[in-house]
């Protein structure tokens, strides 16, 4: 038969009672911290998961970011080019004013010109439309778009682009180029049409108001078609934006199950660990003290 | 009739004192780490051929003699109890060594190695979106020296670690040869002792076991009840003579000759493992992330185009490839629009001034699947999983000591409750042996008195 000693006993009862109360501080501690995984030994597999969609989830917080930034550009330059296109309308009516007035008014033909170079200014301003400072329609160039006055585009062809989905990118810019036309090209650009018109209506020359005005129609249709390449993409961020929300929702809440204490069970974790700390030590309490020497006179 | 059975009877109430002195001696050191409980072995006086009638005052005579007080003890629980606690101290050392590296990296957190890179390639994206912008510049610049830092700090943990381990060797070493010295002191006392050495040797073993904690030593008996004792197979203390060791740069070697002590499972054997194997190995894998990080981080950088329109520029300096040794390059450090956010454009324009594709590029290097993140996961992956088996091993090695400890303990422990009856049967036994001392008084006392008076 064995023997049992004191030391045994109380060796074997210190020994429970200190894994029952380590069991117990561990369950407190999921519950106070509200995390389950604390360091990565607690489990190594939850633990790597957790840092890769971390990881993942700040990549998604920048492309939020970059999205919010890609939307910014293209609202900027859909007002942009709305107010733009207004202009060359206005631009159309004097023209056509220009020509049916015909040659023998220069006081109103001088008007109009007049008009015309205040709305190239203020299409120029357009031209120049900046976000968080930057002119959006001057590629990656440094700078204003267009010099204010000789109306000279000063930018590159540069696409600028963001990332808007996992390895995808948008590009968010248009340059001037696309939006204004090519300088020297053959239908040449917006504002050398401009220029040229105000000097056929100065000088009455009806064949070249003509002449330019086929030009405005193909710079309003230049404009347009790039207001509603602006538009499209507008929409496909709109689009990418929500699903970049779910995903986004999505990797929070694997997260959350990965490192996060469920509050309910970590709760019934530390009472059914407190209840068997007291009952070890409630054991132990009658265990320890009692000895052949309580029946000895 | 013969006075013998007065010396009997005297032999009795002896023996019994004798075993109420040992209960005595039990009980006192019920909680004595070391002690084993001692037994006193009754054997009964020989009766001698001689005719009674010239029986003197011989112990040999009838009554009882002590014949010895043993310690009661299994050697095989013993012995075994002995290896398990060295291993114990081999896989306690382990785990707290490996809870101290795990603590270096603080994962999964907003604080640690992989947050501070997530923060680092986000100030990329950031750079990506606004080139242009000065302070975007500035804070990628700062974050960049958040994650050197963390590395840096990262690296000095490791080497605090190490360190520290090199520091234990040393004092392990004076403690090995005070305890060696201690055993050898022991050995020549008992082999010089008339009397019973029971706590000698209770002693003895006990330095024994913490002599095996610290270097995994054993023993053997030797002559004259004294014992060798062995690290590695190679003695330490052989009667009264002891060998020394030594620390010499971390580590653990023989004084005499200079060989490395070569310690089975036990604490010095736990800090050689430490410092030859566990800190190296998490240094090389910490300096594999931070040379990834350098490495493609420069490679990217280097082809691409500041605010000023200047490439061929290192982002870290192209030297420090150690997590220790990791800094921004000179030609980045404070110039904020020397960051080249630009991609070279392959055409023949020159890439815009405000061209953020190099950096979008860079931002995309937080996904790499070989990137620096990926590696530093998996080191943290490697260290969680090994963290987690120590701390397993240590506590089945706590579960095998406590088992052993109790099987040596129900054989060379103290009972109370047994002692209790020990106490009341000798008690019994005393009063009986002086009870039939009086009665044999008694019958004296008739013979002396009442004897030889007929006729008187």
């Amino acid at each position: 038969m064995n023997r049992v000693t004191n030391s045994m006993t109380s060796r074997t009862t210190l020994r429970d009672l200190n894994m029952s109360l380590g069991r117990l501080q561990e369950r407190q501690a999921d519950l106070s911290t509200g995390r389950v995984i604390r360091k990565v030994s607690d489990d190594p597999t939850a633990a790597v998961d957790a840092m890769g969609i971390r990881n993942e989830l700040r990549r998604a917080d920048q492309r939020s970011r970059s999205l919010n930034d890609a939307q910014g550009w293209l609202q900027t330059a859909d007002t942009a080019l709305v107010s733009g296109l207004d202009i060359l309308t206005r631009v159309k009516e004097l023209t056509v004013r220009a020509s049916s007035t015909g040659v023998a008014n220069p006081a109103s033909q001088f008007a109009i010109a007049t008009e015309i170079d205040g709305l190239r200014s203020e299409l120029l301003a357009i031209a120049n439309t900046k976000y968080l400072d930057r002119p959006i329609f001057n590629g990656t160039a440094d700078g204003a778009a267009y010099d204010s006055v000789s109306g000279l585009y000063n930018g590159n062809s540069a696409v600028v682009q963001r990332e808007v989905a996992p390895g995808t990118v948008m590009p968010v810019n248009m340059t001037g180029q696309q939006v204004f036309g090519t300088q020297g090209g053959p239908t040449s650009d917006l504002f050398a049409v401009l220029d040229r018109l105000q000097t056929a209506i100065l000088a009455s020359d009806s064949t070249a108001i003509a002449a330019e005005h086929s030009n405005l129609d193909t710079a309003t249709k230049r404009l347009a078609s790039a207001a509603a390449e602006i538009g499209t993409r507008a929409a496909r961020i709109d689009n990418l934006r929500a699903r970049a929300d779910a995903d986004q929702m999505g990797m929070s809440e694997r997260l959350s199950r990965l490192e996060d204490a469920d509050i309910a069970e970590a709760l019934l974790n530390v009472k059914s660990s407190e209840n068997a700390y007291n009952a070890a030590l409630q054991a132990a309490a009658r265990i320890l003290p009692a000895s052949l020497l309580d029946y000895l006179r | 009739m013969n006075i013998s059975g007065l010396y009997s009877a005297l032999s009795g109430m002896n023996a019994h004192k004798r075993i109420l002195d040992v209960t005595a001696h039990n009980v006192a050191n019920v909680n004595t780490p070391g002690y084993h409980r001692q037994r006193v072995t009754l054997e009964p006086a020989g009766v001698t051929s001689v005719s009674a009638v010239f029986a003197g005052r011989s112990q040999g005579a009838g009554g009882v003699n002590v014949a010895s007080v043993d310690r009661v003890l299994d050697e095989l629980a013993e012995s075994r109890l002995l290896r398990e606690t060295a291993m114990q101290a081999h896989t306690s050392l382990t785990s707290t060594t490996l809870d101290r590296i795990e603590q270096a990296f603080p994962e999964p957190s907003d604080i640690g190695i992989a947050a501070q890179l997530d923060d680092f390639w986000a100030g990329w994206s950031d750079l990506s979106t606004r080139p242009d912008d000065l302070s975007s510049r500035t804070q990628l610049l700062e974050r960049s020296q958040t994650v050197i830092d963390a590395l840096r700090r990262a690296s000095v943990d490791l080497d605090a670690l190490e360190e520290s381990s090199r520091e234990s060797v040393g004092r392990l070493a004076t403690d090995i040869n005070d305890i060696a010295g201690r055993i050898a002191e022991l050995n020549r006392t008992i082999v010089g002792s008339a009397t019973s050495a029971n706590d000698l040797l209770d002693q003895r073993d006990l330095l024994v076991t913490k002599l095996a904690e610290l270097s995994g030593a054993i023993s053997r008996p030797a002559d004259g009840g004294q014992i060798d004792v062995y690290i590695g197979g190679r003695i330490i203390v052989s009667g009264g003579i002891t060998q020394s060791v030594r620390e010499i740069a971390g580590v653990l070697q023989w004084s005499s000759d200079s060989a490395a002590v070569t310690a089975p499972a036990s604490k010095a054997a736990a800090l050689a493992e430490t410092i030859n194997d566990t800190v190296p190995r998490y240094r090389i894998a910490l300096d594999a992330v931070a040379n990834e990080l350098v490495t493609s981080v420069n490679g990217l950088h280097f082809g691409g185009y500041d605010l000023t329109g200047a490439t061929g520029r290192n982002f870290f300096a192209p030297a420090g490839v150690t997590a220790a040794t990791i800094s921004l390059s000179a030609d980045v450090a404070g110039q904020p629009e020397r960051l080249a956010a630009g991609e070279p454009d392959p055409g023949p324009v020159a890439p815009g001034r405000f061209d953020g594709e190099r950096a979008r590029a860079m931002a995309a290097l937080a996904g790499a699947a070989t990137g620096p993140d990926a590696r530093y996961r998996s080191m943290v992956s490697t260290l969680g999983v090994e963290v987690r088996t120590a701390v397993r091993r240590n506590e089945i090695q706590g579960q095998l000591v406590q088992a052993a400890a109790n099987r040596a303990d129900s054989v060379g422990g103290v009972s109370i409750d047994e002692e209790m009856a020990n106490m009341m049967s000798a008690q019994r036994g005393f009063e009986a042996a002086a009870r039939v001392l009086t009665a044999i008084d008694e019958m004296m006392g008739v013979l002396i008195q009442r004897t030889g008076l007929v006729g008187r």
